[in-house]
Protein backbone atom coordinates (compact mmCIF):
# COMPACT_ATOMS: atom_id res chain seq x y z
CA UNK A 1 0.00 0.00 0.00
CA UNK A 2 3.25 2.29 0.50
CA UNK A 3 3.34 5.08 -2.14
CA UNK A 4 5.92 7.76 -2.23
CA UNK A 5 5.40 11.69 -3.06
CA UNK A 6 8.68 13.15 -3.80
CA UNK A 7 10.37 11.38 -1.30
CA UNK A 8 7.94 11.61 1.05
CA UNK A 9 6.88 8.31 1.76
CA UNK A 10 3.53 7.24 2.41
CA UNK A 11 2.80 3.74 4.76
CA UNK A 12 -0.54 3.99 2.54
CA UNK A 13 -2.55 6.42 0.25
CA UNK A 14 -4.66 7.99 2.54
CA UNK A 15 -4.16 11.12 4.08
CA UNK A 16 -6.61 13.63 6.10
CA UNK A 17 -7.52 17.03 4.27
CA UNK A 18 -6.26 20.00 5.69
CA UNK A 19 -8.60 22.18 7.66
CA UNK A 20 -11.16 18.63 7.95
CA UNK A 21 -8.72 16.80 10.90
CA UNK A 22 -7.59 20.02 12.88
CA UNK A 23 -4.17 19.17 14.33
CA UNK A 24 -4.90 15.49 14.50
CA UNK A 25 -5.46 15.08 18.17
CA UNK A 26 -9.41 16.19 17.48
CA UNK A 27 -9.08 12.55 16.15
CA UNK A 28 -6.63 10.58 18.49
CA UNK A 29 -9.85 9.44 20.04
CA UNK A 30 -11.44 7.42 17.60
CA UNK A 31 -8.73 6.08 15.08
CA UNK A 32 -5.12 5.46 15.63
CA UNK A 33 -3.54 7.70 13.74
CA UNK A 34 -0.39 5.75 12.80
CA UNK A 35 -2.63 3.73 10.62
CA UNK A 36 -2.92 7.33 8.12
CA UNK A 37 -0.66 7.39 5.58
CA UNK A 38 -0.44 10.92 5.98
CA UNK A 39 -2.32 13.90 8.57
CA UNK A 40 -2.19 17.14 6.72
CA UNK A 41 -3.00 19.77 9.65
CA UNK A 42 -5.31 22.93 9.54
CA UNK A 43 -4.11 25.66 7.48
CA UNK A 44 -1.41 27.53 9.40
CA UNK A 45 -0.80 31.29 9.54
CA UNK A 46 1.96 33.46 10.56
CA UNK A 47 -0.20 35.08 13.14
CA UNK A 48 -3.17 32.95 14.61
CA UNK A 49 -6.27 33.98 12.36
CA UNK A 50 -9.50 34.52 14.19
CA UNK A 51 -11.63 33.53 11.13
CA UNK A 52 -14.91 34.82 9.91
CA UNK A 53 -18.04 35.49 12.01
CA UNK A 54 -20.65 32.58 12.46
CA UNK A 55 -22.68 31.01 10.59
CA UNK A 56 -19.99 29.37 9.14
CA UNK A 57 -21.55 26.17 8.01
CA UNK A 58 -24.26 25.22 5.94
CA UNK A 59 -25.47 21.70 4.83
CA UNK A 60 -26.25 21.41 0.98
CA UNK A 61 -27.80 18.35 -0.87
CA UNK A 62 -24.92 15.54 -0.71
CA UNK A 63 -22.02 18.21 1.14
CA UNK A 64 -21.65 21.24 3.22
CA UNK A 65 -20.90 24.86 2.49
CA UNK A 66 -18.34 26.04 4.96
CA UNK A 67 -16.44 29.63 5.61
CA UNK A 68 -14.62 29.26 8.64
CA UNK A 69 -11.43 31.48 7.20
CA UNK A 70 -8.40 29.73 8.12
CA UNK A 71 -9.54 30.02 12.06
CA UNK A 72 -5.77 28.53 13.40
CA UNK A 73 -3.80 28.93 16.55
CA UNK A 74 -0.70 30.51 13.66
CA UNK A 75 2.82 29.19 12.98
CA UNK A 76 4.51 29.37 16.27
CA UNK A 77 1.91 27.91 18.83
CA UNK A 78 1.41 24.99 16.18
CA UNK A 79 4.83 23.79 16.73
CA UNK A 80 5.19 24.71 20.61
CA UNK A 81 1.29 22.72 21.52
CA UNK A 82 0.47 20.68 18.64
CA UNK A 83 3.64 19.44 17.01
CA UNK A 84 5.07 17.01 19.76
CA UNK A 85 2.13 16.01 20.25
CA UNK A 86 1.95 14.43 16.52
CA UNK A 87 5.64 13.95 16.36
CA UNK A 88 4.67 10.61 18.92
CA UNK A 89 2.82 9.07 16.22
CA UNK A 90 5.01 6.96 13.11
CA UNK A 91 2.58 8.79 10.57
CA UNK A 92 3.56 12.05 7.64
CA UNK A 93 2.69 15.00 9.39
CA UNK A 94 1.87 17.72 6.29
CA UNK A 95 2.00 21.18 7.40
CA UNK A 96 -0.58 23.17 5.37
CA UNK A 97 0.58 26.69 4.95
CA UNK A 98 -1.21 30.05 4.16
CA UNK A 99 0.03 33.65 3.33
CA UNK A 100 -1.37 37.22 2.79
CA UNK A 101 1.57 38.11 1.26
CA UNK A 102 4.38 35.45 -0.80
CA UNK A 103 6.57 37.27 2.66
CA UNK A 104 4.28 35.49 5.02
CA UNK A 105 4.34 32.25 3.18
CA UNK A 106 7.90 32.07 3.10
CA UNK A 107 8.09 33.09 6.62
CA UNK A 108 5.38 30.27 7.93
CA UNK A 109 7.61 28.15 5.25
CA UNK A 110 10.43 28.45 7.48
CA UNK A 111 9.83 28.38 10.54
CA UNK A 112 7.66 24.64 9.91
CA UNK A 113 11.08 24.19 8.39
CA UNK A 114 13.32 24.68 11.39
CA UNK A 115 10.97 22.45 13.57
CA UNK A 116 11.05 18.95 13.57
CA UNK A 117 8.21 16.55 12.56
CA UNK A 118 6.72 18.25 10.00
CA UNK A 119 6.96 16.16 6.68
CA UNK A 120 6.42 18.22 3.58
CA UNK A 121 4.30 21.50 3.00
CA UNK A 122 1.19 22.15 1.05
CA UNK A 123 0.75 25.61 0.39
CA UNK A 124 -2.47 26.80 0.07
CA UNK A 125 -3.27 29.27 -2.81
CA UNK A 126 -6.80 27.88 -2.76
CA UNK A 127 -9.06 29.15 0.34
CA UNK A 128 -12.07 31.04 -1.29
CA UNK A 129 -12.86 32.26 2.43
CA UNK A 130 -10.36 34.87 3.17
CA UNK A 131 -10.26 38.42 1.64
CA UNK A 132 -6.37 38.42 1.31
CA UNK A 133 -3.96 35.42 -0.32
CA UNK A 134 -5.86 32.11 -0.99
CA UNK A 135 -7.61 32.23 -3.78
CA UNK A 136 -6.34 35.39 -5.05
CA UNK A 137 -2.82 33.86 -5.21
CA UNK A 138 -4.19 30.21 -7.08
CA UNK A 139 -6.36 31.22 -9.70
CA UNK A 140 -3.83 33.23 -11.67
CA UNK A 141 -0.79 31.13 -13.06
CA UNK A 142 1.91 33.67 -12.66
CA UNK A 143 0.99 34.60 -8.77
CA UNK A 144 0.86 30.41 -7.82
CA UNK A 145 3.89 29.99 -9.58
CA UNK A 146 5.64 33.04 -7.84
CA UNK A 147 4.37 31.65 -4.25
CA UNK A 148 5.83 28.36 -5.07
CA UNK A 149 9.01 29.35 -6.01
CA UNK A 150 8.95 31.63 -2.86
CA UNK A 151 8.25 28.76 -0.39
CA UNK A 152 10.27 26.55 -2.87
CA UNK A 153 13.21 28.97 -1.99
CA UNK A 154 12.66 28.31 1.71
CA UNK A 155 12.63 24.81 2.38
CA UNK A 156 14.18 21.36 1.53
CA UNK A 157 10.44 19.69 2.80
CA UNK A 158 8.91 18.77 -0.42
CA UNK A 159 6.40 21.18 -1.45
CA UNK A 160 2.55 20.40 -2.31
CA UNK A 161 0.53 23.01 -3.59
CA UNK A 162 -3.36 22.72 -3.24
CA UNK A 163 -5.14 23.84 -6.11
CA UNK A 164 -8.35 25.21 -6.64
CA UNK A 165 -11.20 24.21 -8.77
CA UNK A 166 -12.54 27.65 -9.28
CA UNK A 167 -10.95 28.54 -12.17
CA UNK A 168 -11.36 27.78 -16.05
CA UNK A 169 -8.11 26.15 -16.88
CA UNK A 170 -6.50 24.06 -13.87
CA UNK A 171 -4.11 21.95 -15.58
CA UNK A 172 -2.67 26.12 -16.37
CA UNK A 173 -2.01 26.99 -13.09
CA UNK A 174 -0.58 22.65 -12.32
CA UNK A 175 1.84 23.01 -14.70
CA UNK A 176 2.83 26.33 -13.31
CA UNK A 177 3.47 25.55 -10.06
CA UNK A 178 5.26 22.49 -11.77
CA UNK A 179 7.83 24.64 -13.52
CA UNK A 180 7.86 26.89 -10.46
CA UNK A 181 9.61 23.96 -8.63
CA UNK A 182 6.08 22.46 -6.66
CA UNK A 183 6.96 18.55 -5.95
CA UNK A 184 3.28 17.38 -6.09
CA UNK A 185 -0.10 19.16 -6.67
CA UNK A 186 -2.92 18.71 -4.17
CA UNK A 187 -6.22 19.06 -5.68
CA UNK A 188 -9.37 20.15 -5.43
CA UNK A 189 -9.55 23.06 -2.79
CA UNK A 190 -13.77 23.39 -2.31
CA UNK A 191 -15.81 24.68 -5.21
CA UNK A 192 -17.09 28.40 -3.98
CA UNK A 193 -20.75 27.96 -3.89
CA UNK A 194 -23.88 30.14 -1.87
CA UNK A 195 -27.23 28.69 0.09
CA UNK A 196 -30.58 31.08 0.22
CA UNK A 197 -32.23 31.16 3.00
CA UNK A 198 -35.71 31.44 1.59
CA UNK A 199 -37.22 33.11 4.82
CA UNK A 200 -35.43 36.10 5.15
CA UNK A 201 -34.02 36.13 1.65
CA UNK A 202 -30.14 36.59 2.70
CA UNK A 203 -27.92 33.64 2.52
CA UNK A 204 -27.06 31.04 4.75
CA UNK A 205 -23.79 32.08 5.76
CA UNK A 206 -22.70 35.14 7.48
CA UNK A 207 -19.44 35.17 4.56
CA UNK A 208 -22.57 34.89 2.10
CA UNK A 209 -20.38 32.28 0.42
CA UNK A 210 -18.52 29.28 1.16
CA UNK A 211 -16.92 26.53 -0.16
CA UNK A 212 -18.72 23.53 -1.01
CA UNK A 213 -17.23 19.76 -0.02
CA UNK A 214 -18.51 16.22 -0.06
CA UNK A 215 -19.60 13.57 -2.17
CA UNK A 216 -21.26 16.24 -4.55
CA UNK A 217 -18.75 17.57 -5.65
CA UNK A 218 -16.46 14.44 -6.53
CA UNK A 219 -17.36 14.62 -9.98
CA UNK A 220 -15.87 17.59 -10.67
CA UNK A 221 -13.01 17.02 -8.96
CA UNK A 222 -12.16 13.39 -10.74
CA UNK A 223 -12.46 15.31 -13.87
CA UNK A 224 -9.95 17.92 -12.30
CA UNK A 225 -7.43 15.15 -11.12
CA UNK A 226 -7.78 13.74 -14.56
CA UNK A 227 -6.89 16.40 -16.41
CA UNK A 228 -3.65 17.14 -14.20
CA UNK A 229 -2.60 14.19 -13.96
CA UNK A 230 -2.42 14.16 -17.96
CA UNK A 231 -0.31 17.64 -17.72
CA UNK A 232 2.28 17.32 -15.41
CA UNK A 233 4.93 14.71 -14.02
CA UNK A 234 4.98 15.78 -10.50
CA UNK A 235 2.76 13.12 -8.23
CA UNK A 236 -1.04 14.40 -8.04
CA UNK A 237 -2.83 13.98 -4.89
CA UNK A 238 -6.46 13.73 -5.45
CA UNK A 239 -9.51 15.01 -2.97
CA UNK A 240 -13.03 15.65 -3.05
CA UNK A 241 -16.22 13.99 -2.06
CA UNK A 242 -14.19 10.57 -1.03
CA UNK A 243 -16.42 8.58 1.21
CA UNK A 244 -15.28 5.22 0.63
CA UNK A 245 -12.29 3.06 -0.60
CA UNK A 246 -14.42 2.76 -4.28
CA UNK A 247 -14.42 6.58 -4.34
CA UNK A 248 -10.58 6.74 -3.33
CA UNK A 249 -9.39 3.94 -5.82
CA UNK A 250 -11.50 6.11 -8.63
CA UNK A 251 -8.95 8.83 -7.90
CA UNK A 252 -6.05 6.56 -8.25
CA UNK A 253 -7.63 5.66 -11.45
CA UNK A 254 -7.84 8.56 -13.01
CA UNK A 255 -3.75 9.51 -12.05
CA UNK A 256 -3.75 10.15 -8.29
CA UNK A 257 -0.73 8.89 -6.68
CA UNK A 258 -2.49 9.24 -2.92
CA UNK A 259 -5.62 10.39 -1.81
CA UNK A 260 -7.32 13.01 0.77
CA UNK A 261 -10.17 12.54 2.76
CA UNK A 262 -11.91 15.39 4.12
CA UNK A 263 -15.83 16.05 4.75
CA UNK A 264 -16.23 12.42 5.40
CA UNK A 265 -13.90 12.54 8.51
CA UNK A 266 -17.42 14.98 9.85
CA UNK A 267 -19.91 12.41 9.31
CA UNK A 268 -17.38 9.33 10.31
CA UNK A 269 -14.64 9.86 12.28
CA UNK A 270 -13.19 6.48 11.46
CA UNK A 271 -13.82 7.55 7.84
CA UNK A 272 -10.13 7.19 7.08
CA UNK A 273 -8.88 3.50 8.63
CA UNK A 274 -12.41 2.18 6.91
CA UNK A 275 -11.06 3.77 3.54
CA UNK A 276 -7.66 2.20 3.60
CA UNK A 277 -9.22 -1.32 5.05
CA UNK A 278 -11.76 -1.20 2.21
CA UNK A 279 -8.90 -0.44 -0.53
CA UNK A 280 -6.31 -3.45 1.27
CA UNK A 281 -9.84 -5.75 0.68
CA UNK A 282 -10.28 -4.60 -2.96
CA UNK A 283 -6.68 -4.96 -3.62
CA UNK A 284 -7.00 -8.99 -2.52
CA UNK A 285 -9.99 -9.46 -3.89
CA UNK A 286 -9.09 -8.30 -7.32
CA UNK A 287 -5.19 -9.63 -6.26
CA UNK A 288 -3.84 -6.90 -7.36
CA UNK A 289 -0.25 -6.64 -5.25
CA UNK A 290 0.44 -3.03 -4.72
CA UNK A 291 -1.75 -0.06 -4.90
CA UNK A 292 0.76 1.79 -7.39
CA UNK A 293 -0.89 -0.66 -10.19
CA UNK A 294 -3.83 1.25 -10.02
CA UNK A 295 -2.72 4.16 -10.36
CA UNK A 296 -3.19 6.15 -13.98
CA UNK A 297 -4.88 3.19 -15.28
CA UNK A 298 -8.29 5.08 -16.57
CA UNK A 299 -9.62 3.28 -19.34
CA UNK A 300 -11.33 5.43 -22.42
CA UNK A 301 -10.77 3.39 -25.25
CA UNK B 1 -9.29 5.18 22.25
CA UNK B 2 -12.30 6.70 24.16
CA UNK B 3 -14.85 8.07 22.12
CA UNK B 4 -16.88 5.86 19.70
CA UNK B 5 -19.58 5.75 17.12
CA UNK B 6 -22.16 3.54 18.28
CA UNK B 7 -24.90 1.29 16.60
CA UNK B 8 -28.09 2.43 18.54
CA UNK B 9 -31.23 0.57 18.23
CA UNK B 10 -34.49 2.87 18.40
CA UNK B 11 -36.81 0.85 20.51
CA UNK B 12 -39.37 4.15 21.09
CA UNK B 13 -39.88 6.72 18.55
CA UNK B 14 -43.25 8.75 19.16
CA UNK B 15 -44.94 11.67 18.38
CA UNK B 16 -45.75 12.98 21.71
CA UNK B 17 -46.78 16.36 20.97
CA UNK B 18 -47.53 18.24 17.45
CA UNK B 19 -44.23 17.79 15.88
CA UNK B 20 -42.41 17.13 19.06
CA UNK B 21 -40.69 13.26 19.13
CA UNK B 22 -39.59 11.18 21.87
CA UNK B 23 -36.96 8.82 20.74
CA UNK B 24 -35.24 6.24 22.93
CA UNK B 25 -32.05 4.41 21.80
CA UNK B 26 -30.95 1.55 23.26
CA UNK B 27 -26.88 1.93 23.53
CA UNK B 28 -24.25 -0.71 24.51
CA UNK B 29 -23.32 -0.19 27.72
CA UNK B 30 -19.76 1.05 27.30
CA UNK B 31 -21.30 4.38 26.18
CA UNK B 32 -21.69 5.12 29.78
CA UNK B 33 -23.56 7.21 31.63
CA UNK B 34 -23.94 10.54 29.75
CA UNK B 35 -23.19 13.88 31.43
CA UNK B 36 -26.38 16.90 31.86
CA UNK B 37 -25.87 19.13 29.09
CA UNK B 38 -23.89 16.55 26.77
CA UNK B 39 -25.19 15.84 23.44
CA UNK B 40 -25.30 13.15 20.77
CA UNK B 41 -24.94 13.66 16.83
CA UNK B 42 -27.63 10.93 15.55
CA UNK B 43 -27.90 10.18 12.00
CA UNK B 44 -29.07 6.86 9.78
CA UNK B 45 -26.19 5.04 8.71
CA UNK B 46 -25.36 5.23 4.51
CA UNK B 47 -28.23 7.89 4.09
CA UNK B 48 -25.90 11.13 2.29
CA UNK B 49 -29.17 13.34 2.29
CA UNK B 50 -29.42 14.64 4.30
CA UNK B 51 -25.45 14.45 4.72
CA UNK B 52 -24.61 15.66 8.16
CA UNK B 53 -25.66 13.92 11.33
CA UNK B 54 -28.03 16.23 13.68
CA UNK B 55 -27.00 16.85 17.29
CA UNK B 56 -29.29 16.35 20.18
CA UNK B 57 -29.46 16.96 23.56
CA UNK B 58 -30.08 13.75 25.66
CA UNK B 59 -33.46 14.73 27.83
CA UNK B 60 -32.50 11.63 29.74
CA UNK B 61 -31.01 8.18 30.12
CA UNK B 62 -31.44 4.55 32.49
CA UNK B 63 -29.27 1.78 32.62
CA UNK B 64 -30.81 -1.54 31.98
CA UNK B 65 -29.21 -4.95 32.67
CA UNK B 66 -27.21 -5.29 29.47
CA UNK B 67 -27.82 -1.62 27.71
CA UNK B 68 -28.01 1.78 28.19
CA UNK B 69 -31.10 3.62 26.73
CA UNK B 70 -31.24 7.32 26.11
CA UNK B 71 -34.24 9.69 25.08
CA UNK B 72 -33.78 12.38 22.64
CA UNK B 73 -36.56 15.04 22.54
CA UNK B 74 -36.69 16.63 19.21
CA UNK B 75 -38.85 19.12 17.07
CA UNK B 76 -39.64 18.17 13.83
CA UNK B 77 -37.98 21.43 11.81
CA UNK B 78 -36.16 20.47 8.63
CA UNK B 79 -35.51 17.34 6.44
CA UNK B 80 -33.22 15.67 9.05
CA UNK B 81 -35.84 15.44 12.12
CA UNK B 82 -38.60 14.92 9.09
CA UNK B 83 -36.25 11.50 8.69
CA UNK B 84 -36.04 10.59 12.21
CA UNK B 85 -39.39 11.07 12.67
CA UNK B 86 -40.51 8.04 10.40
CA UNK B 87 -38.02 5.45 11.96
CA UNK B 88 -39.89 2.64 13.70
CA UNK B 89 -38.73 0.52 16.64
CA UNK B 90 -35.66 -1.84 15.93
CA UNK B 91 -34.31 1.08 13.17
CA UNK B 92 -30.83 1.03 13.53
CA UNK B 93 -29.29 4.57 13.88
CA UNK B 94 -25.84 6.01 14.27
CA UNK B 95 -24.69 7.62 17.44
CA UNK B 96 -21.42 9.74 17.87
CA UNK B 97 -21.41 10.73 21.82
CA UNK B 98 -21.66 11.36 24.58
CA UNK B 99 -20.50 14.75 23.53
CA UNK B 100 -19.54 18.51 25.20
CA UNK B 101 -19.08 19.26 28.46
CA UNK B 102 -21.71 19.19 30.75
CA UNK B 103 -23.68 21.94 32.84
CA UNK B 104 -21.62 22.56 35.70
CA UNK B 105 -22.56 22.86 40.08
CA UNK B 106 -20.77 25.46 42.04
CA UNK B 107 -21.23 23.99 45.60
CA UNK B 108 -21.42 26.95 47.04
CA UNK B 109 -24.78 28.48 45.41
CA UNK B 110 -27.96 28.10 47.09
CA UNK B 111 -30.74 28.51 44.79
CA UNK B 112 -31.19 26.81 41.39
CA UNK B 113 -33.24 28.58 38.59
CA UNK B 114 -34.25 27.25 35.30
CA UNK B 115 -35.26 28.96 32.14
CA UNK B 116 -36.45 26.74 29.09
CA UNK B 117 -37.69 27.64 25.81
CA UNK B 118 -39.35 25.28 23.85
CA UNK B 119 -36.87 21.85 22.93
CA UNK B 120 -34.55 23.90 25.77
CA UNK B 121 -36.19 22.06 28.46
CA UNK B 122 -34.38 18.74 27.68
CA UNK B 123 -30.87 19.16 29.05
CA UNK B 124 -32.64 21.32 31.59
CA UNK B 125 -34.66 18.76 32.43
CA UNK B 126 -32.09 15.76 32.82
CA UNK B 127 -29.80 18.80 34.74
CA UNK B 128 -32.87 19.27 37.05
CA UNK B 129 -32.92 15.56 37.91
CA UNK B 130 -29.24 15.16 38.45
CA UNK B 131 -29.18 17.93 40.46
CA UNK B 132 -31.83 16.38 42.92
CA UNK B 133 -30.14 13.37 43.16
CA UNK B 134 -26.41 13.68 42.64
CA UNK B 135 -26.38 17.01 44.80
CA UNK B 136 -29.04 16.24 46.79
CA UNK B 137 -30.75 20.08 46.68
CA UNK B 138 -33.65 19.92 48.20
CA UNK B 139 -37.12 20.55 45.53
CA UNK B 140 -37.83 24.23 47.67
CA UNK B 141 -34.09 25.49 46.00
CA UNK B 142 -35.15 24.47 42.87
CA UNK B 143 -37.21 26.72 40.24
CA UNK B 144 -38.14 26.26 36.62
CA UNK B 145 -39.48 28.61 34.32
CA UNK B 146 -40.70 26.98 31.13
CA UNK B 147 -41.50 29.01 28.12
CA UNK B 148 -43.33 27.56 24.84
CA UNK B 149 -45.70 28.63 22.23
CA UNK B 150 -48.86 26.81 22.92
CA UNK B 151 -49.88 24.67 25.77
CA UNK B 152 -49.19 21.69 23.68
CA UNK B 153 -45.57 22.22 23.08
CA UNK B 154 -44.95 22.00 26.78
CA UNK B 155 -43.30 18.94 27.49
CA UNK B 156 -42.69 16.67 30.60
CA UNK B 157 -44.35 19.30 32.97
CA UNK B 158 -45.26 16.48 35.46
CA UNK B 159 -41.52 15.21 35.35
CA UNK B 160 -40.32 18.81 36.30
CA UNK B 161 -42.95 18.93 38.94
CA UNK B 162 -41.84 16.74 41.31
CA UNK B 163 -38.61 17.61 40.57
CA UNK B 164 -38.87 21.49 41.30
CA UNK B 165 -40.80 23.18 43.91
CA UNK B 166 -41.48 26.00 41.50
CA UNK B 167 -42.54 25.56 37.89
CA UNK B 168 -44.01 28.70 36.20
CA UNK B 169 -45.11 28.32 32.79
CA UNK B 170 -45.85 30.97 30.09
CA UNK B 171 -47.03 30.47 26.29
CA UNK B 172 -46.88 33.00 23.89
CA UNK B 173 -50.64 32.63 23.67
CA UNK B 174 -51.94 32.17 27.17
CA UNK B 175 -52.97 28.41 26.58
CA UNK B 176 -51.21 27.77 29.41
CA UNK B 177 -49.76 29.62 31.93
CA UNK B 178 -49.25 33.68 31.97
CA UNK B 179 -49.42 34.46 28.40
CA UNK B 180 -46.14 36.07 27.67
CA UNK B 181 -42.15 35.18 26.99
CA UNK B 182 -40.27 33.27 30.02
CA UNK B 183 -37.70 35.56 29.95
CA UNK B 184 -40.37 38.44 31.31
CA UNK B 185 -41.83 35.77 33.38
CA UNK B 186 -38.57 35.40 34.80
CA UNK B 187 -38.02 39.15 35.43
CA UNK B 188 -40.93 39.65 37.74
CA UNK B 189 -39.56 36.91 40.13
CA UNK B 190 -35.66 38.27 39.48
CA UNK B 191 -35.79 40.33 43.26
CA UNK B 192 -36.71 37.39 45.01
CA UNK B 193 -33.26 35.37 44.12
CA UNK B 194 -29.60 36.31 45.44
CA UNK B 195 -27.74 36.98 42.65
CA UNK B 196 -24.43 35.75 44.11
CA UNK B 197 -26.13 32.96 45.30
CA UNK B 198 -28.19 31.91 42.42
CA UNK B 199 -26.85 29.53 39.86
CA UNK B 200 -29.22 29.98 36.71
CA UNK B 201 -29.65 27.45 33.80
CA UNK B 202 -30.74 28.28 30.35
CA UNK B 203 -31.56 26.91 26.84
CA UNK B 204 -33.78 28.07 24.33
CA UNK B 205 -34.16 29.55 21.06
CA UNK B 206 -31.39 32.51 20.64
CA UNK B 207 -33.75 35.55 21.36
CA UNK B 208 -34.42 33.90 24.76
CA UNK B 209 -31.18 33.37 25.08
CA UNK B 210 -29.89 37.13 24.04
CA UNK B 211 -33.01 38.56 26.45
CA UNK B 212 -31.50 36.87 29.03
CA UNK B 213 -27.85 37.74 28.73
CA UNK B 214 -29.18 41.70 28.56
CA UNK B 215 -30.94 41.02 31.51
CA UNK B 216 -28.05 39.51 33.59
CA UNK B 217 -25.52 42.10 32.14
CA UNK B 218 -23.52 43.31 35.06
CA UNK B 219 -25.63 41.66 37.85
CA UNK B 220 -24.00 38.82 40.01
CA UNK B 221 -25.89 35.93 38.61
CA UNK B 222 -23.84 33.70 37.37
CA UNK B 223 -25.83 31.72 34.01
CA UNK B 224 -24.74 28.26 32.04
CA UNK B 225 -26.26 28.38 28.69
CA UNK B 226 -26.17 25.38 26.42
CA UNK B 227 -26.03 26.76 23.15
CA UNK B 228 -26.79 25.27 19.44
CA UNK B 229 -25.47 26.04 15.72
CA UNK B 230 -25.53 24.02 13.10
CA UNK B 231 -23.00 21.88 13.71
CA UNK B 232 -20.62 19.32 10.93
CA UNK B 233 -17.60 17.23 12.92
CA UNK B 234 -18.44 17.28 16.39
CA UNK B 235 -15.12 16.57 17.22
CA UNK B 236 -13.91 20.27 17.16
CA UNK B 237 -12.01 19.83 14.03
CA UNK B 238 -14.02 21.73 11.58
CA UNK B 239 -14.59 24.68 13.08
CA UNK B 240 -17.72 25.12 11.84
CA UNK B 241 -20.47 25.86 15.02
CA UNK B 242 -18.42 28.30 16.64
CA UNK B 243 -19.99 31.09 19.01
CA UNK B 244 -18.91 35.19 19.49
CA UNK B 245 -17.25 34.57 23.19
CA UNK B 246 -15.23 37.40 25.28
CA UNK B 247 -11.37 35.16 25.11
CA UNK B 248 -8.41 35.77 27.11
CA UNK B 249 -8.13 39.88 28.09
CA UNK B 250 -11.45 40.16 26.97
CA UNK B 251 -11.06 39.67 23.32
CA UNK B 252 -13.54 38.26 21.00
CA UNK B 253 -12.60 35.04 20.14
CA UNK B 254 -14.48 32.31 18.69
CA UNK B 255 -15.24 29.06 20.71
CA UNK B 256 -16.90 25.65 19.33
CA UNK B 257 -20.30 24.80 20.42
CA UNK B 258 -19.24 21.42 20.06
CA UNK B 259 -15.87 21.04 21.90
CA UNK B 260 -15.35 24.16 24.10
CA UNK B 261 -19.69 24.01 24.99
CA UNK B 262 -22.14 23.51 24.38
CA UNK B 263 -22.46 25.03 27.72
CA UNK B 264 -21.35 28.54 28.15
CA UNK B 265 -21.12 31.25 30.58
CA UNK B 266 -23.57 33.55 29.64
CA UNK B 267 -22.02 36.36 30.57
CA UNK B 268 -18.76 35.58 28.18
CA UNK B 269 -20.83 35.66 25.19
CA UNK B 270 -21.01 38.40 22.56
CA UNK B 271 -24.07 38.61 21.13
CA UNK B 272 -23.55 41.82 18.73
CA UNK B 273 -20.89 39.75 16.52
CA UNK B 274 -23.50 37.35 15.71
Amino acid sequence: MEVNIAGLRLKNPVMTASGTFGYGEEYSDYIDLNELGGIVVKGLSLKPRLGNPPPRIMETTGGMLNAVGLQNVGVDLFIEQKLPFLRSFDVAVIANIYGESEAEYAQVARALSRASGVHALEVNVSCPNVKKGGLSFGADPKAAASVTRRVRAETDLPVIVKLTPNVTDIAAVARAVEEAGADAVSLINTLTGLSVDLTTRGPHLKNITGGLSGPAIKPVALRMVWQVAQSVDIPVIGMGGILDAEDALEFMVVGATAVQVGTANFINPRATVEIIGGMEHYLKVHQIKDVREMIGTFNVA
Amino acid sequence: MAKDIYIGEVSENKEIRPDYYLMKVKLPLSFGNPLPGQFVMIRIAGLHDPFLSRPISIYSFERAKSALIIALLYRVVGKGTQILSGLIKGSQVEIHGPLGGGFEWPEQKKQVVFIAGGIGIAPLSLMAETLCRDACLPRESMTFYIGAQTAQSVIGLERLNDLCYNVHVCTDDGSLGRKGLVTGLFQKDIKKYPADATMVYACGPKGMVRALSKLFRGSAFQCQVSLEERMACATGACMGCVVAVRGEQGALAYKRVCADGPVFDLQQVIWDET
